[in-house]
């Protein structure tokens, strides 16, 4: 008896008959009726009998790898489509009833047909994996992947990629990358298998985006809960803001950089942004990876930061403009004198570290601990694993802007 | 109608119940299931919809169908909506009380429950679901219900999860409201083993009244839908939806079996008369001067007309196949299907603006002879040729017989076209919510309305036709909470059947009467703080301000009950006010002074009492 066969099953006076599925477990037998619906069934109390062996092929087909005709069009710009995995290409997993991973780049052509006749089409697959499980090592592989299809021809870059840790990956390459073509990152909040899901809009949105003149690494989602427009977020500037809303992203301290209407294909800017084609195409993908992000909340214990202390590199998530507690300040000297970066950040998010204005803040100063201005701290971490690594004073880089990441005026209505 | 011999014809139906449950939240999240008006909604969002495939690899034709017309969908969200049903928010896990009550339900039906319920997707993409699909899980199998003609099989109970209201049409799609997405509904289907009118009607009751007996199902429009399947022998499965009403289910199984008849019969007709359908053409040159507006218009619009010959179906076209509806109307409705207006065919022309003449042009135009008959349809070109071409296959169909399909219930009994009946195999499953694992010995059998009505007969002394007020109403629930508290059980039906039946009558707004209403109302006759008499003036004005507890309104009407002390005085000074009268007829002037003591006392004292005090007083004088 196996997954795919159709089968009868009496229980009790009950009879079952349907195909035997494979999210059966030890206790229960899964069998879908003819109906439609799946139920479970005792398998101890169960009497199976096989009808016929293999009515479905369940593997293969939910693999059904018919291969779809893509045309090249010389009229058309290409564009490259780079899966890392994630929900905007993702299925079933109907073992085990998850959500997963298990497409490439032309399948997700396939699952959103919209996409044809934008644009020609590159497909690469740099990472099949779930967004939390996102490492830098990839973010290196995906830099160079980048890299290669610009040098390959490609007008523009979409990669699709969990909505978890998206807008870590997109400041890894906002830092490693210059960019002479537009690094769009895009992904879907509810999953590609149902009929609501967000990937058609948001697939064909990043598209439009990799096709505009914004040679910048951006975030493309829908900026409301309806089908009507995607954001354009900084990919230094932006933040998941909501664990399931179609419109999570957000970015922080500005109205995002742009727009995509998706009924007529329409790419606006607010503020000014890097030309297609005014940098040369360049990168330094080079990342010291001993660095932790640090939050410190009332009564976190010190111990914490004992863990990290022989660290090259600490970013510190502090309270309001910047602050932890004052018994930390000693220890954070030692750790600072001894060669380790230290960055503060505020866990506000919103705002500004300005740590002049009360004592704890001077202190840290005092203590040789970096200001990490309206940095995001999750963007202040990935810019200190790359700054240990390519910046002659990581002070100073910091605490200058190299990819938007900190904005000189603090005018977040704009 | 003259009856058929329905076992002779092979009838064989079933049914198919969806049935709104009366819980406090909703099946995934804990918004409650109240409806809303429109006009509240607090803010507006747009969707499309996409086809997905299913774990076995296919897609669903009739949803790929669907989708390919690109629609709009926009959703009115309220301040009792939230995320889940704006599909921004996972389901949260199944409610309990709705798995319970169908539970309750399965064994009501005699059904067995399933070890493991698993939630599926069935796909959905007319917008109807958010999510573009609708939650649904079996819960039991194999159930049976008695009727008069015998037992009718109970295929499956299915708790699921109910669709949005679809509010109006837009510009460029559909505007549905979330008030009613989400709420639990069970849906009950028969095996079909329903084989006459009545048991179909008698069958849709008795799953009523076990649905009604376990006080958890929403009451009143709309939360009640019948879809009834009805096929004859050589004939076809019909699915008529819609449903609006108990009484109409006989009717409509008796008109859909006249017209598998009346097909059949046609059919037997046209291949006796070899008939067949010719290739529609543009025939406006014929009603280039016409006087028929329908046709001038389309012509003046910038349209065409459009027809087809069809051979040796002269007089066919016309037969009436249900009342006042004909083989044209299926044709027509098929038409309409494709966005025209209607048909015209031979068989009603000349008429409608259309002569003798130009009818006699168009059989000329089109080759068609007087044993035959032509349909036309006069649209916006594209219309037109969309819609002949509907009914070219429509009447070819009628050389095959009865199609298979979905058809809407009319007002009157009658049926007309949908759509193809929806294919199979569109269930994916719902990845979101865990199997549930039901625990049938936690449920407790509810006592049916039939045995209620007999121990209302029994223990309280209600007659029947009251009794069965009181069970088969909304309110039983308050009634046996009034007869606990000590209230008299025919006051307490009385109250809440006749009395508030009469305040409608007079146009008392009994809507805004609640369950705490009755309840206060009842616990001050309980305690001797409220007449009998004085019922309907304090239901009327807990009806008009809502707002007032029934302390409160007895207070503001003067309801109190009267003391002893009280009702003497006031019966003494109506006595006295007709002394007279009292002196010359003694206990004859009994009847006239009741009236008006019961008056002066407005409702505060017990009629009993004041007859009682009444002879005393006349008694009184008299001596």
């Amino acid at each position: 008896m196996n997954a795919g066969d159709r089968v009868r099953v009496e229980r009790a006076s009950e009879t079952y008959e349907g195909v035997l599925l494979p999210s059966s477990t030890p206790e229960s037998l899964v069998v879908k009726l003819d109906g439609g619906y799946n139920v479970g069934i005792d398998r101890e109390a169960a009497d199976v009998e096989v009808l016929e062996n293999d009515v479905y092929d369940v593997e293969s087909a939910q693999a059904d790898q018919q291969s779809s005709a893509i045309e090249f069009d010389e009229d058309l710009p290409t564009i490259s489509l780079i899966s890392t995995g994630g929900t905007i290409a993702s299925t079933v997993d109907y073992r085990t009833g998850a959500v997963t991973a298990q497409f490439d780049a032309e399948d997700v052509l396939r699952a959103v047909p919209d996409l044809a006749g934008m644009a020609n089409y590159r497909g690469r697959v740099v990472a099949n994996i779930l967004s939390e499980n996102m490492n830098p090592a990839i973010w290196q592989d995906l830099a160079a992947a980048i890299e290669e299809e610009i040098e390959a021809g490609a007008d523009g870059i979409v990669v699709m990629h969990g909505t978890d840790t998206m807008q870590f990956s997109a400041s890894a390459m906002a830092f490693m990358l210059d960019t002479p073509v537009p690094i769009v990152f895009t992904g879907s909040q509810r999953s590609a298998d149902r009929p609501s899901s967000d990937n058609v809009m948001n697939a064909v949105c990043s598209v439009e985006a990799a096709k505009s003149d914004a040679a910048e690494v951006m975030v493309c989602m829908h900026a409301t809960e309806s089908d009507d427009v995607c954001a354009l977020h900084r990919g230094t500037r932006v933040r998941k803001n909501h664990t399931s809303r179609r419109d999570a992203f957000e970015t922080v301290g500005a109205e995002p950089l742009g727009e995509v209407d998706y009924e007529s294909g329409e790419v606006t800017f607010r503020r000014d942004y890097q030309e297609r084609g005014a940098v040369e195409l360049d990168a330094d993908t080079d990342l010291e990876t001993d660095v932790e992000l640090l939050k410190f909340t009332p009564g976190t214990d010190i111990a914490l930061l004992e863990t990290v202390a022989d660290k090259e590199g600490i970013v510190i998530e502090g309270t309001g403009l910047g602050h932890v507690n004052t018994d930390w300040i000693d220890r954070l000297d030692e750790v600072v004198d001894s060669g380790t970066t230290v960055v503060m950040t505020s866990q506000c998010l919103e705002g500004r570290v300005c740590d002049r204005v009360y004592d704890t803040g001077r202190d840290l100063i005092d203590a040789g601990v970096v200001e990490g201005e309206d940095m995001l701290p999750g963007t202040a971490k990935v810019k200190l694993m790359w700054a240990l690594a390519n910046a002659e004073s990581v002070t100073e880089t910091m605490q200058t802007s190299l990819a938007g990441e900190i904005q000189d005026r603090s005018v977040p209505w704009t | 109608m003259s009856e058929y011999d329905y076992e002779a014809l092979g009838l064989v139906a079933g049914l198919e119940i969806h049935q709104q449950l009366d819980t406090a939240t909703k099946l995934f999240c804990n918004c409650p299931t109240a409806l809303r008006e429109p006009d509240d909604a607090e803010r507006t969002f747009t969707r499309y919809l996409h086809p997905t495939k299913s774990e076995l690899g296919e897609i669903d034709e009739a949803a790929l169908e669907e989708s390919r017309v690109d629609r709009e969908f926009e959703y009115l969200a309220y301040d009792t909506t939230c995320l889940v049903e704006e599909d921004d928010e996972p389901p949260h896990r199944i409610d309990e009380e709705a798995l319970d009550v169908t539970l309750e339900i399965a064994q009501l039906l005699d059904m067995d429950v399933v070890d493991q319920g698993h939630v599926m997707r069935k796909i959905v993409v007319d917008g109807s679901n958010t999510s573009g699909f609708q939650r649904s899980m079996l819960i039991a199998g194999d159930g049976v219900i008695e009727t008069s003609d015998g037992p009718v099989g109970v295929e499956d109970l299915l708790l699921e999860e109910e669709s949005a209201q679809r509010v109006a049409e837009t510009e460029d799609g559909v505007r549905y409201s979330l008030d009613r997405l989400g709420i639990p509904l069970v849906e009950i289907g028969t095996k079909p083993d329903i084989s006459s009118p009545e048991q179909a009607r008698e069958a849709a009751e008795r799953i009523g009244m076990l649905l009604r007996s376990t006080g958890h199902v929403k009451r009143g429009l709309g939360t009640i839908r019948q879809d009834l399947n009805v096929s004859i022998e050589d004939g076809a499965r019909v699915e008529m939806k819609g449903v609006q009403s108990l009484d109409d289910i006989d009717d409509l199984v008796r008109n859909e079996v006249r017209r598998q008849v009346e097909l059949l019969d046609i059919r037997d007709e046209l291949e006796a008369r070899n008939a067949s359908v010719g290739e529609s053409q543009d025939v406006s040159d014929v009603f280039e001067d016409t006087d028929s507006g329908v046709i001038a218009g389309a012509l003046n619009g910038g349209g065409s007309v459009q027809a087809v010959p069809l051979y040796g179906f002269d007089g066919l076209v016309g037969r009436e196949i249900q009342p006042d509806r004909r083989l044209g109307t299926e044709l027509s409705d098929h038409a309409k299907r494709h966005g025209a207006g209607g048909i015209f065919h031979t068989d009603e022309l000349p008429a409608y603006g259309v002569t003798e003449v130009e009818v006699e042009a168009l059989r000329d135009a089109v080759g068609a002879g007087e044993d035959d008959a032509v349909a036309l349809v006069a649209d916006d070109s594209e219309t037109a040729a969309m819609a002949i071409e509907a009914v070219v296959e429509r009447a070819k169909t009628a050389m095959d017989g009865v199609p298979e399909e979905t058809r809407g219930a009319n007002d009157d009994g009658t049926t007309r076209y949908l759509r193809p009946l929806p294919g199979a195999a569109r269930m994916y499953p719902e990845t979101d919510v865990p199997p549930v694992e039901p625990d049938v010995t936690e449920v407790e059998q509810p006592e049916l309305l039939t045995e209620k009505v007999e121990r209302y007969q029994a223990d309280f002394g209600l007659d029947e036709g009251l009794a069965n007020q009181v069970a088969y109403g909304q309110r039983w629930g308050l009634f046996e909470e009034a007869v606990d508290t000590g209230v008299d059980a025919s006051l307490a039906a009385g109250t809440l059947e006749s009395t508030v039946t009469e305040l409608r009558r007079d146009e008392v707004p009994v809507e805004n009467l609640t369950d705490d209403h009755f309840r206060g109302l009842f616990a001050l006759l309980a305690d001797g703080d409220l007449a009998k008499e004085g019922v309907p003036d304090l239901l009327a004005a807990l009806a008009e301000n809502p707002s007032l507890t029934p302390e409160e309104a007895a207070e503001q009407e003067d309801l109190g009950s009267a003391g002893e002390d009280e009702v003497r005085e006031a019966i003494a000074e109506v006595v006295d006010r007709n002394a007279e009268q009292v002196e010359t007829e003694g206990m004859g002037a009994f009847s006239a002074l009741m009236g008006e003591c019961m008056g002066a006392l407005r409702g505060k004292a017990d009629g009993d009492v004041v007859s009682d005090v009444l002879r005393e007083e006349i008694q009184k004088r008299a001596n």
